[in-house]
């Protein structure tokens, strides 16, 4: 297909300039596990005490809830419509990762899972490195071959933000004021 | 004609300083930012993509919205067909009323305020939000959004911390992180209770019955995701044939509309998802999609306005419009604004109110130029404006100077008679305006024209043409302004010409082209004078019709076959103009161009270029090479030098108060180049710029591209001689 820019060179490289140009933060750990490892001490820099968590693939093959509680974390994984709009933080798995525009395609049939990543504050987005792919267009080609589209898919690229006002660019609107990409390059795959 | 009340806003929209600073500083920043973040993208290949799959959607509309309806059905959605606005209120407000909903909040739509929804269920005793922060800003204050895509952009902070101080009863400062967080935690108590959602949609894809949402904030998804019933209030015209097929609307809707790359947020919705329900459970919520005509068909079935539909609502032709800039959205008088807006006014809400704002179009093309799906918006005015003057008439004083421009003889023998009665008037300054125009009585205030003593087409005769080696022929047609105002652009033209080795001929039969009355839509006179043109410059008997004036070029090229087509007795001879017609830069370069040459003597010039050469014709290199190839002259960019002189033909006549800002920033850019000269290739930019530097009693002249090369290149030749 025509027009889809150059493709990056290095995916994940290219993924990340993109969405730290949208004032998106974004990393990299290498095995499920090393997911806590990673947040625990930026939560605490952050003093973030209280965890809203949607359990996925990655987070259950990396202990995550048990390991930040283990930390001191207060997290929630149920009563979420309650918890969500509280908590400090909401942590999700999305899917595909479009590396021209640094977006990440979340399928949000899980209701919880849509809450925490809309509701708090901050949302830190779990997703797979290898699932990373060139172009809007290819992504768009990989939602359309699922069974059936998702009722609900969401292309998120960094923090919510707004110009309303004077034009003057400010992070926080509706949504999370802060939004952290954390790709885990281990593969992990449930049910299969 | 614009009436008295419309002149009065737009006067307060000029008096408004806030707005004109706000908008002035987005003019600015937005250019620059949409090419950068169109790096390594090629656009011209993505609006063509834009452009098909919309007008394909366009003319499957039927098979678009059934596909659309029976893949949303199958998907759990509930689809209604509105064929009004009044239809879509209703539907939308019996399904509230049957929900017993109490609050409701909305993610925008411009749609819903097309056909005033929220009045529509306010009166049924709902509370309705706007959660898009512009738009919610509005609500409280009671204002119509002055842009498509920043509906806020008229406000300061301070007037905005004042619209907060009195709804929430304390004070705001105006400090804009402080208000957003206002008003994110105002409006999050707002969705957590809200029972029912609405929202408008960028692309409904026929396809697949998704829903696609482009936003910033992050309010689509809240409304998408919190409240039980959802309701999608979408126009037809966002159908889109194939999933696939959005991506080069999002390759191009945020990059044009806020030069960025991809907004934060992409919301697809297909078929209703769990939500959570009052009592805690959580099950599928209710979607419900109205489809909506209001007007919309009746706009693709026209002809004309067909391309309409390939709108995605990105409003960057407001972004780049010179008019817009200055007056801001709120003087179109609808919620729909600036060019295209007022095309959509026409047709979606009543004609009448589109009469006044069309007058705003300068005709300039820098809206077409950047347009995503290819829409030529300033002929779709020109259509409105013509249509109006058709049914209406135009006022008498512009009919009467239309009708004589249109009679060669009578048009000529009173430019000649002006040459002489003029000279106590002009006190013999040559800054005129717009020439046919002089007669119509409204020049009051301004300088008439100063007529050259000579026309053209009298010099014309004594000029020799001593070409060795005759190539062949081209007749030159010369427009009002280069034949009874600045007859030595056509010494100009000739000379070059000879130089290539081409007999130049003047039809003697030839008179104004006929534009005035084009772009006052006037279609009978600008009629007679293309089948006067045609008939005069018999094209069929010469290699090319060439033309100092691209807005001339345009007419012969553009306008006739347009004006003539269908009419067996001229068609084919419009065409055969079309054909042979160019404007003289362009005509120089297809012969090969000027060898170097030139008098050497220092020079510093600057180009300006004519709306109408390098938008109507792509001709923007060839002036800039002859020019650079002329030795002494030093060329040196000014910046936005394709922006709009504020000439405009009639336009500086109808709106001084516009043309004149538009101007002087031109003048200021010219300035900033230190340039001795500026090089044009248009005599109504001329006549335009000049006026402008006199006034600014600037050194800096302005001549025509030919003019300087006749300076440079054959004066040099004739000192020699002599
Ligand atoms: S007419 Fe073109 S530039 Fe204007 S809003 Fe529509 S798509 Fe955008």
């Amino acid at each position: 297909m025509l027009n889809q820019g150059e493709r990056p060179k290095n995916l994940y490289e290219g993924f990340r300039e993109k969405l730290t140009a949208m004032a998106g933060e974004c990393s990299r750990v290498r095995r499920a596990e090393d997911i806590a490892a990673f947040l625990i001490p930026f939560f605490r820099e952050n003093k973030i005490r209280t965890v809203g968590l949607a359990e996925s693939p990655l987070t259950r093959a990396g202990g995550l809830r048990e390991r930040l509680q283990g930390a001191g974390i207060k997290v929630t994984t149920d009563n979420i419509r309650q918890a969500a709009p509280g908590v400090e933080a909401g942590i999700t798995q999305l899917k595909w990762g479009i590396a021209e525009l640094g977006t990440l395609v979340q399928i949000g049939t899980n209701v919880d899972q849509r809450l925490l990543s809309m509701l708090p504050p901050l949302h830190v987005a779990l997703a797979q490195t290898s699932e990373l792919v060139p172009t809007v267009a290819e992504a768009l080609r990989l939602i359309h071959s699922l069974p059936e589209i998702p009722g609900f898919v969401g292309f998120i690229t960094g923090p919510s933000r707004t110009a309303d006002i004077e034009r003057v660019l400010t992070i926080g609107v509706h949504g999370p004021g802060r939004f952290l990409a954390l790709l885990v390059d281990e593969d992990v795959r449930e049910g299969e | 004609m614009a009436d008295q009340e419309f002149k009065g806003k737009i006067e307060q929209a000029l008096d408004n300083s806030t707005l004109r600073g706000a908008l002035g500083r987005f003019g600015e920043f937005y250019e620059k930012a949409r090419e950068q973040v169109y790096e390594g993208y090629d656009f011209q290949a993505l609006r063509d993509q834009v452009a098909e799959v919309k007008s394909y959607a366009a003319s499957h509309l039927d098979e678009m919205l059934d596909q659309f309806e029976r893949a949303a059905t199958a998907r759990g959605a509930k689809v209604f067909r509105a064929e009004t606005g009044e239809d879509a209120n209703r539907y939308i407000s019996e399904l509230a009323l049957k929900h017993k909903v109490k609050s409701i909040v909305k993610s925008k739509s411009m749609a819903s305020e097309e056909i005033h929804l929220n009045d529509a269920l306010a009166a049924k005793g709902m509370d309705v939000q706007e959660t898009d922060l512009g738009e919610w800003i509005l609500q409280l204050c009671h204002q119509t959004p002055s842009h498509m895509v920043m509906p806020a952009l008229h406000m300061t902070k301070e007037q905005v911390a004042d619209v907060f101080t009195d709804h929430l009863g304390r004070i705001n400062d105006p400090d804009i992180a402080s208000l957003v967080k206002t008003a994110r935690s105002e409006l999050r108590s707002k969705f957590l209770e809200a029972d029912m959602g609405i929202s408008g949609a960028n692309m409904a894809i026929a396809e697949t019955g998704t829903l696609m949402v482009v936003t910033n904030e992050g309010n689509a998804r809240l409304t998408a995701t919190l409240p039980r019933i959802h309701v999608f209030l979408v126009g037809v015209e966002k159908m889109v044939p194939k999933f696939e097929d959005a991506g080069c609307i999002l390759q191009t809707l945020p990059r044009n509309a806020t030069a960025q790359a991809i907004t934060s947020y992409v919301t697809m919705v297909t078929g209703p998802t769990p939500v959570y329900m009052p009592d805690g459970s959580v099950r599928d919520k209710e979607l419900h999609i109205v489809l909506m005509d209001n007007g919309r068909r009746k706009m693709y079935a026209d002809d004309k306005f067909k391309k309409t539909f390939q709108c995605i609502r990105c409003a960057s032709c407001l972004n780049v419009c010179p008019a817009y800039q200055l007056v801001g959205g709120h003087v179109y008088g609808h919620i729909y604004t600036g060019g295209i807006g007022t095309i959509l006014t026409a047709f979606l809400n009543e004609e009448k109110f589109a009469e006044n704002p069309q007058n705003l179009c300068l005709q300039c093309g820098k809206c077409a130029e950047i347009c995503p799906g290819r829409l030529d918006i300033p002929e779709m005015i020109l259509e409105l404006r013509t249509r109006f003057a058709q049914k209406k008439g135009l006022p008498f004083t512009q009919k009467f100077a239309l009708d004589i421009v249109a009679n060669r003889r009578l048009f000529h023998s009173l430019l000649r008679v002006a040459s002489l009665a003029q000279k106590p008037l002009t006190k013999g300054q040559p800054v005129i305006r717009h020439l046919p125009m002089f007669l119509s009585g409204l020049t009051e205030k301004r300088s008439l024209p100063a007529i050259a003593p000579v026309p053209f087409r009298d010099i014309f005769k004594s000029i020799p043409q001593n070409i060795k080696d005759v190539k062949g022929t081209a007749a030159f047609y010369a427009g009002c302004l280069v034949d009874f105002v600045y007859p030595k652009i056509g010494e100009g033209v000739i000379a070059a010409l000879n130089d290539k080795g081409y007999k130049v001929v003047f039809p003697e039969g030839q008179s104004c082209c006929g534009a005035p009355a084009v772009y006052m839509g006037d279609k009978p006179n600008a009629k007679k004078s293309a089948m006067l043109n045609i008939e005069a410059l018999k094209a069929e008997g010469v290699d090319y019709v060439v033309s100092a004036c691209p807005t001339c070029t345009h007419a012969l090229k553009d306008s006739y076959p347009a004006l003539l087509s269908g009419d067996p007795a001229w068609e084919e001879r419009a065409a055969v103009l079309s054909r042979k017609a160019l404007d003289f830069s362009k005509l120089l370069a297809d012969l090969g161009g000027l060898p170097e040459g030139g008098d050497g003597l220092p020079l510093k010039v600057t180009y300006h270029d004519s709306c109408h050469l390098k938008r109507k014709m792509g001709v923007y290199r060839e002036p800039r090479a002859h020019l650079s190839r002329t030795a002494g002259i030093e060329l040196v960019e000014m910046y936005e030098s394709d922006h709009c002189c504020g000439f405009a033909g009639s336009y500086s006549i109808k709106f001084p108060e516009i043309s004149a800002p538009i101007l002087e920033k031109k003048i200021k850019n010219i300035e900033a180049t230190g340039a001795d000269v500026v090089a044009v290739d248009c005599p109504g930019c001329l006549m335009q710029i000049s006026g402008g530097l006199d006034q600014a009693r600037s050194p800096i002249k302005v001549k025509h591209t030919a003019e300087i090369l006749l300076e440079k290149r054959h004066r040099q030749k004739n000192q020699k001689l002599s």
